[in-house]
């Protein structure tokens, strides 16, 4: 067996684990299961983690602390009492957990590599990124473009006047260039 | 206003898995199966403009940002499963790609954003076209917004109702979080947005399209 192959394998299975990982967590509500499991987690991911806890704390620590602080704040008001904090620790300790592992993990696989094994699969997710790629890089342009030509900040009409009219351009361009990276790729036996 | 992993639990992931299996296989065969060849830069394409739609983020007003979703114009353009096949890869690259979304609730957010949202937009737009195709254009995004975000509030409110323990938010706080950045701004942005690229697409004349 190649080594290609074999990394292959192994990152075949690392997915597989993710996945069954992550749906594991999802379904524990109770907090010292889930401490263990995050103490589990960082050790056994702890090359990186402190890059992945930072976009833990920046993208997910928000959504899952302004909803709990809102809840609280209403059943406070409601009845009177603070409500039990265990729920809102578990959420927040599972939310938190479940990113942490998917970030950790998609930062140690090769997709393209581990998805090879399926061409068609590779061929769409290939023309996707590369369009993507393409299209942000369009779009980004597009709207510095826009914000240089206004002495205001753009507000939100102006953002979609300018989202609609590099829209309809992108459509057209993203259709010939995927089909030129589509047909390249079938070239080469994918 | 996607639900994150962790919001909801396998008791309902795990159905929305089984509901949407089925509709994926389906819908990809019907849109895209028979010339692979031909389809996948379709698919491929659209799915990159719909992610790119995605991250445009529109000022809102108190310092934060809400986000075009783009999906009903697929939907009005081509057809409700065109635009669940396309949502749900976008899903996919988001939550493989750049680990945002979530992976357990991919099958509920495209059964709500890319499913739901759409046909019921797509529907809107059927029936309001005779009378004005600006119109049409507007109500359906606005219509698919409102639905899709109605939906996914509505999975939270029962996944609350299943097990408070697992998720304690009660449902007027989710639907108020959810609902208010979406009747107001959200739903007119992409309303709006959605009615000037039919036009320019109308004017540009691009075969195959609008």
């Amino acid at each position: 067996m190649s080594a290609g192959s074999r990394e292959a394998r192994r990152d075949r299975a690392l997915l597989a684990a993710w996945l069954a990982a992550v749906f594991a967590a999802s379904a524990v509500s109770h907090v010292p299961a889930l401490l263990a499991a995050w103490v589990i987690a960082a050790a056994a991911l702890r090359r990186g983690s402190l890059r992945v806890i930072r976009r833990v704390l920046a993208a997910i620590v928000p959504v899952s602390a302004g909803l709990s602080i809102a809840s609280v704040a209403l059943l406070r008001a409601r009845s009177g009492d603070w409500p039990d904090p265990t729920p809102f620790v578990a959420l927040l300790l599972r939310t938190t957990l479940v990113g942490f592992v998917t970030l950790s993990v998609l930062a140690r696989v090769r997709l393209p590599r581990a998805l090879a094994a399926w061409p068609t699969l590779s061929r769409l997710l290939a023309v996707t990124l590369a369009q993507i790629h393409a299209l942000r890089l369009l779009a980004t342009d597009s709207l510095l473009g826009l914000r240089s030509r206004l002495v205001r900040k753009p507000r939100a009409l102006d953002v979609v006047r300018g989202a609609s009219g590099v829209t309809a351009t992108l459509f057209t361009l993203s259709m010939r260039n995927a089909r030129d990276v589509s047909d390249a790729m079938r070239s080469r036996g994918f | 206003m996607h639900v994150p992993d962790g919001f909801v639990s396998p008791q309902l992931t795990v159905p929305a898995y089984a509901v949407a299996a089925p509709l994926w296989v389906w819908a990809a065969r019907r849109h895209f199966g028979h010339a692979s060849a031909e389809s996948l830069p379709v698919v491929g394409s659209l799915t990159a403009l719909a992610f790119v739609i995605q991250t445009i983020a529109i000022p809102v007003p108190g310092g934060t940002s809400t986000h075009l979703v783009g999906v009903t114009l697929l939907a009005v353009i081509f057809h409700p499963l065109a635009a669940f096949v396309c949502e749900s890869l976008v899903l996919v690259v988001q939550a493989l790609f750049f680990g945002a979304g979530g992976v357990t609730v991919l099958a509920i957010n495209a059964l709500a954003m890319g499913l739901l949202g759409p046909l019921a937009g797509w529907l809107a737009y059927r029936a309001i076209r005779p009378a004005s195709e600006k119109a049409a254009a507007f109500a359906a995004a606005y219509v698919s917004m409102q639905v899709a975000t109605l939906a996914l509030a509505a999975i939270l409110a029962l996944q609350h109702a299943i097990d408070p323990a697992y998720f304690p938010m009660p449902p007027a706080v989710t639907l108020t979080a959810m609902l208010l950045p979406s009747l107001t701004i959200a739903g007119a942005a992409e309303g709006l947005y959605t009615v000037f690229v039919l036009s320019l697409l109308r004017r540009a004349n691009v075969r195959g399209l609008a």
